[in-house]
Order: structure tokens, then sequence, then C-alpha cells
């Protein structure tokens, strides 16, 4: 089953369409990445999605129910805003007290303990007014996981965090891999990288991709080989006269950067050549398209 | 769940410090009115020593004729400027936006914040009435009670409805700065519309008028069961657009 689904789904201000036929799918259990520049249009679908917004047109169905006929949905939801905003004269352990009981929790203490020791606000004893936008970061990700959602929604989870904080928050929501599913917006491409199953690019309220990271990776693989030789002149000397060889280039004093038609020819025939032609080889390496490749890409050339 | 959230109102007025400004507002004025009204004609007279002031001799009406006065004057001026951002602070905050988000009724939202500020300011009133009471009972022994309390009794359905349109203009506007628009736009055109003699009998803005009436004369039920009414009846349609707006608002 989708955890998310939307139809279609656009949201304009006046004239500026903030978000257009947006057709998104995240399977249930999966932890999707939704990419975009500054101003795609990630917060607005955020916001569609908690109906917070209303649709210009276009339906978005929420574990199986469509969120424009009731709002019950949202009680299996844990959100956490850009930037969060509590009631700033609660401490922590207050304030989660008031979200257990909006959330009809029964007997919440324990629970309210082990989210205050998880993100390490146990101790703390002042009023959220006093909280660093860190600490604020922290006690979002409590309140948004405390009535365990089976979807978390999380808009910039780690925008604020120290490395640290950053670490052990993506260590967090790693772990919830197969358990719930995690939508989360962000424009740090390493954190999708390191725990995301799937991403989303959305570019000027488009989206522009939504595949898993290993079908993106396949189908933009570059085909490109690294090799350092101890004579390198010599093997470019030998490649250039070979059809299944498309570019290649010097790199460094004995690197070579080789694009080639096909990679399984390439790797079968280049140890051959190499013998043949008493060269050295020092190092080997497949160069594979990082996400940040493959977001640029996609960001820039719109495919 | 009303009861929920009327409770996180009870901290937040209790944390922030609004409960004690309300708690001190209404005892002050409670306790000031009959020492006002019974001193103030000495302390007159006692300003000048060259000229001869004739004042009437002051009466427990004079106590709450001030009452009246300050409730309608600078206890209203406090309860708007503490309640009018009830809703809209948050909307700004962006606190609405993280409890909407969880799934509360947005219209149960709305009404636990009127039902909290009605009761809270009741009870102020009702505590304040009885020390004004007393105080004036004090001062001056033949004191009516029937007369005192049905002019509070008055006031307290005007609370009713300036609460009912501080809330509405709450959930309207985005902002303090737009709520306290709306509110004042909407007061001064019922205030303009007073003017009118076919409007006024149904006016809210007539009550603290009235309240005056009832204490300097007596209680004359007839002529006040119409704004009565119509104010109550004004009162239901705010609280109730005012949520069903919010309900629907973008956040």
């Amino acid at each position: 089953m989708l955890a998310i689904k939307t139809e279609g789904l656009s949201k304009y201000f006046n004239n500026k369409k903030a978000v257009e036929d947006l057709n998104l799918q995240v399977p249930e259990g999966v932890i999707f990445g939704y990419l975009g520049p500054n101003g795609a249009g990630k917060t607005t679908t955020i916001r569609l999605l908690l109906s917070l917004a209303k649709p210009t047109k276009g339906r978005a169905y929420i574990l199986g129910e469509n969120i424009s006929k009731s709002r019950n949905y949202l009680k299996k939801i844990g959100f956490l805003p850009e930037v969060p905003s509590f009631y700033n004269f609660f401490t922590a352990k207050e304030f989660l007290n008031f979200i257990s009981d909006i959330s009809g929790m029964v007997k919440p203490n324990k629970k309210i303990e082990e989210m205050l020791q998880l993100v390490e606000l146990n101790k703390e004893k002042k009023r959220i007014g006093t909280y660093s936008r860190g600490m604020k970061q922290r006690l979002g990700i409590a309140q948004a996981i405390l009535s365990d959602p089976p979807l978390l929604i999380l808009d910039e989870p780690t925008s604020a965090l120290d490395p640290e904080g950053r670490k052990e928050t993506l260590d967090l929501i790693a772990s919830f891999k197969g358990q719930k599913t995690v939508f989360f917006s962000t424009h740090i491409l390493g954190d999708v990288e390191k725990i995301c199953d799937m991403v989303g690019i959305i570019k000027e309220g488009r989206l522009v991709l939504n595949d898993s990271i290993e079908n993106l990776k396949k189908s933009h693989s570059k085909r490109t080989l690294f090799i350092e030789v101890d004579k390198p002149k010599k093997l470019m000397e030998t490649l250039q006269y070979l059809n299944w060889v498309e570019e290649m280039f010097p790199v460094n004093k004995n690197g070579i950067m080789l694009e080639v038609k096909d990679l399984q020819f390439a790797q079968k025939s280049l140890p051959e050549i190499l013998s043949k032609e008493n060269i050295l080889l020092n190092k080997w390496e497949l160069k594979e398209p990082t996400l940040e490749d493959i977001f640029l890409e996609v960001v820039h050339n719109g495919n | 769940m009303v009861t929920k959230l009327m409770k996180k109102e009870w901290n937040e007025y209790l944390k922030t410090g609004k409960f004690y400004i309300l708690l001190f507002v209404f005892i002050f004025f409670a306790i000031l009115s009959p020492i006002t009204a019974k001193f103030m004609p000495e302390f007159i007279k006692s300003l000048s020593q060259e000229i001869t002031i004739t004042v009437p001799p002051p009466t427990w009406r004079d106590s709450f004729v001030q009452f009246s006065k300050n409730l309608n004057q600078i206890v209203f001026i406090v309860i708007v400027l503490v309640f009018l951002g009830s809703v809209a602070e948050e909307k700004n905050h962006g606190t609405a936006s993280l409890v909407a988000a969880k799934g509360i009724d947005r219209r149960k939202w709305v009404f636990s914040k009127f039902l909290f500020q009605i009761l809270f300011s009741l009870a102020m009133l009702t505590i304040a009435f009885f020390l004004c009471f007393y105080y004036a009972k004090l001062l001056f022994p033949e004191t009516q009670f029937y007369l005192a309390f049905s002019s509070t009794v008055l006031f307290a359905v005007y609370l009713f409805f300036i609460l009912t349109l501080t809330i509405f203009s709450s959930s309207i506007g985005n902002s303090m700065l737009q709520s306290a628009g709306i509110f004042f736009a909407i007061f001064i055109i019922l205030n303009i519309l007073n003017i009118i003699p076919q409007v006024n009998p149904y006016n809210p803005m007539t009550l603290p008028s009235i309240e005056n009436q009832w204490i300097a004369s007596k209680v004359a039920w007839g002529n006040t069961i119409k704004p009565i009414i119509s104010t109550v009846l004004l009162s239901l349609i705010l609280i109730f657009s005012g949520a069903a707006y919010f309900h629907k608002q973008e956040l």
C-alpha cells in the first residue's frame, strides 16, 4: 500500500504555481527524501498533505484515506515543521504532556521520559522560550514521534543541528526503516544518500523525479572509469583506436578518466590490454554518479 | 478534548502572568470604585480653599456607577488586549499549525479558548462584584444588592458579546494587528448604528447605558429583554462563524 499518493495535486497562489500537477507515490515503510531547490514547493507540498493549505486542484491520499474527506488521518502522522514553534512558557516535559493529552495517549509518562532521554532534554528544566534552535529541533522530533505514528512528515529535520545532532537524528530516522514511513524534505543531499530508500525531486512546483535511489543510480550511470597506470600516454595511444571507448582525458600525472559504451566489456578488455602492453595498473575505480550529480542534472537539465 | 485544551489555556494564563494582570485589574477597580465614590467629593472640596465647590453628597449608587464605568472602559481595554491575540498570535507563531496537524478539531480548539475566556472573565467579574459590594456596604450601609447585582449581570451579557467579538476577530485575523483592526471596525460600526433609533433597542452597544440606568433608578426588564436577546444571538453568530472560518482557514 502507498503511504502517500497524490493525483494532479496543485496549489496556486494568485497566478503563481507553487505546486503543479504533483503525482507523488511513497510506499509504506520507506524513507523518502523530498529534494528541491529553495522555493521549489517542498513546504507547500507538506502543508497540502497536512491540510494546512487547500489544494487548488487534485487529490491526495494518506494511508489510503482521501484527505479532503476528513482530517482524522492526521492522527496517524507525526509532523515536524521547518521552524518548530512551541508554547514558549512550557518546559519540554510540560509540552510533551500537552501533546500526549491532545493525541489521546493513555498513561504517557513513561513514553515522555523515553522521548526526552532520546533527544537529550531529560535534564532540561528551563522553559522552551530559552532553548537554542537545535534544542527546539530535537524537541520537535520528540513531539513528532511521541504517539508512535505510522507516518512521519519532517520538514528539514536536520537543518538547525550541529554535526553530532545531525548524525543522531539521521540514525534515529534510519532506525524507522521498515517500521514507519518517513517523508522528509531537505536540501542536504548527503543526508538523503545516507538513509533514504527513495527520492522525489521537485523543481518549480513540478515533480521531476520519483524513484528508488538504486534505480536512479542505474539509470543515471555514466559508465565512467578512472584508472591510474605507470605509462598513461602509451595507454591512451592504444585506447584511442578502440570503438568501445567514447571519451577519455588525462587526470593529474598518471590518471585517465575513461567513458565507455559498455562497462562490462571494458572491464574484461582493459586488463588484457594492460597485460599485452606491459603497463602497470596502480588504481582502478568505477565512477558511480552521486545523488548530487543526479540532482544537479535533473534540476538543471530537467531529466 | 475541550477540557484538555482549556487546561493548556489555564497553564498559559498562569505561566505568562495574564492571570495576575486580569486579577489585579478586576480587584483594583472593584476596591477603588466605592472608595473613589466616597472620598472624591471631599477631595474636590479640599482642592481649593478660596472657591466654594458644591458637590452633592455621595451615595452607594456612585460606587456602582464608578464600577460600571471602570468595567466598560479600563477593564474592557485590558480584556480586549489580553484576549485578542488568543487565536491570531498562535497562527502567527506557528503553534496553531502544529496543533492543527495533530488532527484536533479546529472548531473545538476555538470553542475551548472562548469557553476558557468567558468562564475566567465571569469568575473575575464575580470576585470583583462581591469585593465592590463589600466595600460599598462598608462605606454606604444603604447599598442595595439587587440593583447593583442586576447592573453587573447586564455587564456580564455585554462581556459575553465582547469576548465573542474578540474570538471572532482573532479567528479571522492572522496577527494581533489585523485582529485589532477587525475588532475595532465592528465595534465602531455598532456604535455608529446605535444612533439610529430603530436599531438602538437591538444593539449590544446599548447595554452599558442601561447598566447605569438600572443603578440610578430601578430594574426594568421589559426594556432590556430586546438588547439582551439580540446580543446573545449576535454573540452566537460571531462565535460559530469565527470557528467555522478558522476550520477552513489555511494555516
